[in-house]
Order: structure tokens, then C-alpha cells, then sequence
């Protein structure tokens, strides 16, 4: 255990020695920054307080939404949704939350597509670096084996994701609060779900969205250290890893006349399609299904990593 | 005594080609050991295969008794070595290069690693980065890096590579020390035979993945046992007339001068005797060589197999 952790500390250390590391973070941050200052000074909607009397603000609002989707028959239904939604706040008795840091937090979960990419960048390197620099002859003549140093490896991948997330939730809150300000440590929003409308707790809503992004990050970052470790390039292994990202929605819609389209992995990879108001790509498809087929997928990854890594010749780089 | 290093019948193929051919040999503690062998004999090959960086295909390789093969952590524990170029990480200094590899193994102290860096002369560029380093600093900082642990088999693959002659001179006699102050097995390969038979108490020789011979290097009293002696003298028939019949050794000619294998004590009393004879001499010089003859008779003159 002491050597695995002196291992987790060098591999940090490398990582973190590099500044290309360190601009993903800047990158990261700025976009938040930005996206702060655009509702800050652009967006109208939904940031204005309500007064005491919300509930005829509220449907004050309507009937403007009514009237522009009247008058402009491209407008037809455009606010539906937020008309049905102010109606359940004043059905409900609920005085509508101004925006704040939370809001700001969960509207910038998608930045986790970002965190993805990044973290395949890292996962990309993290090996084929080894070769590339020619250090992965003094790192194997140690005594220690290589299936722990290529756990070592792997883990310090999940953990600068794992970062990553926990900087982009908190410089998000940040950013937010100075903004925004905060409505409490859990305030509740309205979200719309199969049913209706639903009132739930922000924070979950917030964990929820993180934690469904990690399942594609996840594999994804897995697939690219599969990839550069068995052929020691880390550039094959990003392009590979995003191109699939990008393209693996559209190739299973192409290939969704076939049955077995549902075990390929992207097919599986957006637990989304099992919650709220989402459904399923394919009919059969179950939560328990796209988790074992994931599982599978990860399994074989490691799998293939760590044989190739232990297994290998270092001969000739 | 038992070896520090034992080869066992070792083989290695890398697709079809049979690189290394049944090689064995032994290496005991305090002695340097030189592996020497021309471009592309599997010197390289090898050294990855005592260090676990490449599969033995057969046989074992044994170090302290330990089987890379088998108990590769226990058998690699107290080794250092060199494989190529020592490339480390460029972006880091020079001492953080090093903190990472102490890392890597239990009890290398910071004063141990100063102590390193202070054998291997790098005190003044160790915070800087290592991308920066000149080809011989890298050499050093390779040694220094292999040296962190105490190894008590040090293998060093062309460790000269790149170094000014002052550096040789240095690494030769820090090897030296090493193995006879602190009992290490040194393995230091090399294409030039110049280069290591200074250092090496036995040589090995491997051309096409073969061990060819393994021969003692001689220390300096049994060194003038086997003289090569040019004699440059004139008229040169009468002087060889004199050599054969009053030294009864046989006489070979190169050029103006006449060859004899000799001893050094010899050398005067032939000087002597062609002198009594009115023959004029101008020029003795010998060369010890026998070693040096062995390896061109080996190499051959087209030296890349
Ligand atoms: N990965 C490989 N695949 C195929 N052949 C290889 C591989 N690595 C080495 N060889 C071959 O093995 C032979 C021995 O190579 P090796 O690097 O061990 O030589 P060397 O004695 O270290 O030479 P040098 O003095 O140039 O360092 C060469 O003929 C080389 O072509
Ligand atoms: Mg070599």
C-alpha cells in the first residue's frame, strides 16, 4: 500500500509538472467565467425577482408568451413549457426561486462534455508518454509490478476527473454567488418531468446530472487508455476516442433497424434515456440492461490494457 | 562464491529471427564485468532481458539466485542499470527526476540521493530541468538514477556513450570503486574494446546474438607476459638472422618492422644482442594485445553483422 500511493504521488507529480495540465483548468474556469457574465448581462429571462404580489407577475408573463405565440405562427407552442410551468408555481402556491449560483451550477453541468474531453486527453497521454519520452524503461526495473504501476495510472486518470468535476461544481457556485448571489444551502426548483412538473431538490438534480455525465466520461476514458496503451500513441487514442464520442450516437441511429444495435455501447452509454422525460433508444432497452452491457464493455477494456501492459516487450523505443 | 549474475542457456526470438543464441555466463560480486560485441550483436537485447523489460523466450536469468523470470520484484530489487539512453522526464529537474525513482523503492534517503548526485558531479545542475542537459549530463544523471538503491548488480549499457574523455575517466573510476570497495557486480556493454578494458576484470565477447569467448583481462605484471614488439632495424635480414637464432622465437614481418611475441624483460637483452651484432636499431615499440586481436579476429573487418 505505502509503494501504491508513492506511485499515485509520482504520477501526480508528472501530471501536474506539466502546464498543458494546468491550462485545461484555466480553460475550464474562464468558460465558467464567461457564461456567468453572459446571463449576468444578456439574458432577461428568469432573473428578475418577483415581487410580493408574483402571482399576477406570473401571469402577467403568460399572457405575453400567449399573445407572442398568437401573433407569429412560428412562435405557436415555443413557450408552452414555460407557460404550463409558471401555472403549476401559482397552482402550487410556490413563489418562483430568482436564478442563482445553484441554477448557474446546473445549467453548466453540460460542461462536463468538456471535463470528458479533457480527461481523454490525460488518459490518452498517460501511458503512451511513457514510450514516447523513453522513461518506461526506468519506471519497469523497479521492483515493483507492472499491473501496479498501471493501476497507479489509471486511477490518477479517474482522479483528475474527478477533480476536474469538483472544480467545475465549485468555481461554478462561486462564480454563481458573485453573480447571483445564493438562494440557501438547498433550495428546490421546478422540473418537468414524464408526468408533469415535479418540485425537487436542486442538489440532487445537480448530483444527478454530474453523475449520468460520469458514465460516458468514464468509459470513454477507459477506451483511451485501452487504446494508447496497446498501440503507445496517444494521439491515435484521443482521435479515436472523440471521433467514436461524436459519431457513436449517429451510428447507432443508422443502425437502429437492427436488433443487436442495442449491445453497442453507445447505444447504452446516456442513462438519461431511463429517467424523468426520457425514453429508452430501443423498445426492451432497461436501466439493468444498458448497465450490464456497460459493464461488460468496461471490463474489457481494463482487461485488454492490462494484458497488453503486462505482456508487452519493451524492446526497440 | 556464489554468482552475482548467472545467464542459463538464455535465448531470445523476436518474430522468426533468433536475436540472442543460447547464451551463458556468469558475473561475481566485485568484479566488472564488460560486454562487448559490435553494432547489433544483442548486447542491448541482452541487458532487457536481465532487467525484465523483455521476455526470455528460453532459458533463465538468475540474479543473487533469484529467477527474473519467476520472482522478477525479489530478483530486480538489487539492481541498477542503464538500457540505452537513460531518458528521464524533461520537464522536471534533475532532482525531482531523481525523488521519483527513490519513490519507487523503500529507504533511498534525501541524503542518500545528495550523495549520488555528488558522485556523479551534478551538484550544480540538479534544479534545473533535464530537457536542458547536455548528452553527458543525461549519461550522469542515468548513473546517479541506477546507484539510488545500493544496487549490488549494476548493469550499464554503453554508459560511456556521449562523454568527454575526462567523464570516461571519472565513470571508469567510480565503476572501479564500486566493485572494489563495495563488492558490486558491474555488467558495462560496449562496441569499443579500448574503451572498457581498463575497467574490466573479464570480457565477454558476442557477435550475432552469440557469447564467442569470455576471456580474463590481464593485470599489468601478466600483461607483459604477451608482448606484441616491433623492431625497426636495419639491414633487417641480419637482425632477424640474430632474433631466431639466439631467442628461438618465431619472427613475422609487417612493413619495415620485424613482429616477435615476447615478454617486456626480453625487450633490452634483444636490444642488446642487435646492438653487439652492429645492427642498427631504430625504433622498439610494443603493444599488448592479445585481447584486442581476439576481438578483430571475432569482429572481422565488416563489423555490423
Ligand atoms: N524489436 C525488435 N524486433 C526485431 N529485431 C530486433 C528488435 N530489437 C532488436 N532487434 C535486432 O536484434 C539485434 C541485436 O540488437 P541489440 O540492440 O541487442 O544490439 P546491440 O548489441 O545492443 O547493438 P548496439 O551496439 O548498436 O547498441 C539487431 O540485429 C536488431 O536488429
Ligand atoms: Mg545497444
Amino acid at each position: 500500500m505505502h509503494n501504491f500511493l508513492s506511485l499515485l504521488k509520482n504520477e501526480h507529480i508528472k501530471l501536474y509538472s506539466r502546464f498543458s495540465t494546468w491550462t485545461m483548468y484555466i480553460i475550464l474556469g474562464s468558460i465558467i467565467l464567461i457564461s456567468g457574465l453572459i446571463v449576468f448581462f444578456f439574458s432577461d429571462v428568469g432573473i428578475e425577482e418577483y415581487g410580493a404580489d408574483w402571482k399576477t407577475e406570473l401571469q402577467a408573463e403568460n399572457e405575453e408568451y400567449r399573445e407572442i405565440a398568437s401573433e407569429d405562427e412560428f412562435m405557436e407552442g415555443a413557450y408552452d413549457a414555460d407557460i404550463a410551468k409558471n401555472e403549476f408555481y401559482i397552482q402550487n402556491d410556490m413563489k418562483p426561486a430568482s436564478y442563482d449560483a445553484w441554477q448557474l451550477t446546473l445549467e453548466n453541468a453540460g460542461l462536463s462534455m468538456l471535463i470528458t474531453l479533457f480527461t481523454i486527453i490525460v488518459s490518452a497521454g498517460i501511458v503512451a508518454s511513457e514510450f514516447r519520452w523513453g522513461t518506461i524503461k526506468l519506471l519497469l526495473i523497479r521492483p515493483i509490478s507492472r499491473s501496479k504501476i498501471l493501476l497507479s495510472k489509471y486511477v490518477t486518470v479517474l482522479l483528475f476527473a474527478i477533480s476536474m468535476l469538483v472544480f467545475l461544481f465549485i468555481f461554478n457556485l462561486l462564480v454563481g454567488a458573485v453573480f447571483f448571489g445564493m438562494n440557501g444551502v438547498n433550495p428546490s426548483i421546478v422540473q418537468a418531468t414524464a408526468t408533469g412538473f415535479e418540485q425537487v431538490s436542486i442538489f440532487s438534480e445537480i448530483i444527478m446530472e454530474y453523475g449520468l455525465s460520469m458514465v460516458n466520461l468514464i468509459i470513454m476514458t477507459t477506451f483511451a487508455f485501452m487504446i494508447s496503451t496497446l498501440f503507445k500513441n496517444s494521439g491515435m487514442a484521443i482521435g479515436l476516442a472523440i471521433f467514436l464520442m461524436f459519431a457513436g450516437n449517429t451510428l447507432v441511429g443508422v443502425l437502429s433497424q437492427y436488433e443487436w444495435s442495442k449491445f453497442i455501447l453507445f447505444a447504452n452509454t446516456n442513462l438519461r434515456q431511463y429517467t424523468g422525460n426520457g425514453t429508452p433508444l430501443m423498445e426492451g432497452m432497461t436501466l439493468g440492461f444498458s448497465v450490464t452491457v456497460l459493464i461488460i464493455y468496461y471490463t474489457a477494456f481494463l482487461l485488454i490494457s492490462w494484458l497488453s501492459f503486462t505482456k508487452r516487450d519493451i524492446a526497440g523505443s | 562464491m556464489n554468482p552475482a549474475m548467472k545467464l542459463v542457456n538464455v535465448r531470445k526470438n523476436i518474430g522468426k529471427k533468433e536475436i540472442i543464441k543460447d547464451i551463458s555466463f556468469e558475473i561475481f560480486p566485485g568484479e566488472v564485468f564488460g560486454f562487448l560485441g559490435p553494432n547489433g550483436a544483442g548486447k542491448t537485447t541482452t541487458i532487457r532481458m536481465m532487467v525484465g523489460l523483455i521476455s526470455i523466450t528460453s532459458g533463465d536469468i538468475h540474479i543473487n539466485g533469484m529467477s527474473v523470470k519467476h520472482d522478477f520484484k525479489e530478483a530486480i530489487r538489487h539492481v541498477g542499470a542503464i538500457v540505452e539512453n537513460p531518458e528521464m522526464y524533461p520537464f522536471m529537474s534533475g532532482w525531482k527526476n531523481l525523488k521519483h525513482y527513490a519513490r519507487m523503492i523503500p529507504g533511498i534517503t534525501d541524503d542518500r540521493i545528495r550523495e549520488v548526485i555528488d558522485l556523479v558531479g551534478l551538484e550544480k545542475a540538479i534544479h534545473e530541468k533535464v530537457g536542458k542537459y547536455s548528452l553527458g549530463m543525461r549519461q550522469r544523471i542515468g548513473v546517479a538514477q541506477a546507484l539510488l538503491h545500493r544496487p549490488s548488480v549494476l548493469i550499464l549499457d554503453e554508459p560511456t556513450n556521449g562523454l568527454d574523455p575526462a567523464g570516461i575517466r571519472e565513470i571508469r573510476q567510480y565503476i572501479r570503486r564500486l566493485a572494489e570497495e563495495e563488492n558490486v557486480a558491474v555488467i558495462v556493454s560496449s562496441h569499443m574494446l579500448a574503451e572498457i578494458e581498463l575497467m574490466c576484470d573479464r570480457i565477454g565477447i558476442i557477435k550475432n546474438g552469440e557469447m564467442i569467448t569470455v576471456q580474463e583481462v590481464e593485470g599489468s605484471s601478466p600483461k607483459d607476459q604477451d608482448l606484441k614488439v616491433y623492431i625497426e632495424a636495419s639491414p633487417k635480414e641480419d637482425a632477424i638472422q640474430v632474433i631466431q637464432s639466439a631467442f628461438e622465437t618465431s619472427v613475422m614481418e609487417e612493413d619495415k618492422f620485424i613482429i616477435i611475441h615476447t615478454t617486456k624483460d626480453l625487450i633490452p637483452k634483444i636490444n642488446m644482442e642487435l646492438v653487439h651484432q652492429g645492427i642498427q636499431v631504430f625504433e622498439i615499440h610494443s603493444k599488448q594485445s592479445s585481447l584486442e586481436d581476439k576481438f578483430f579476429e571475432v569482429i572481422g573487418e565488416n563489423t555490423i553483422a
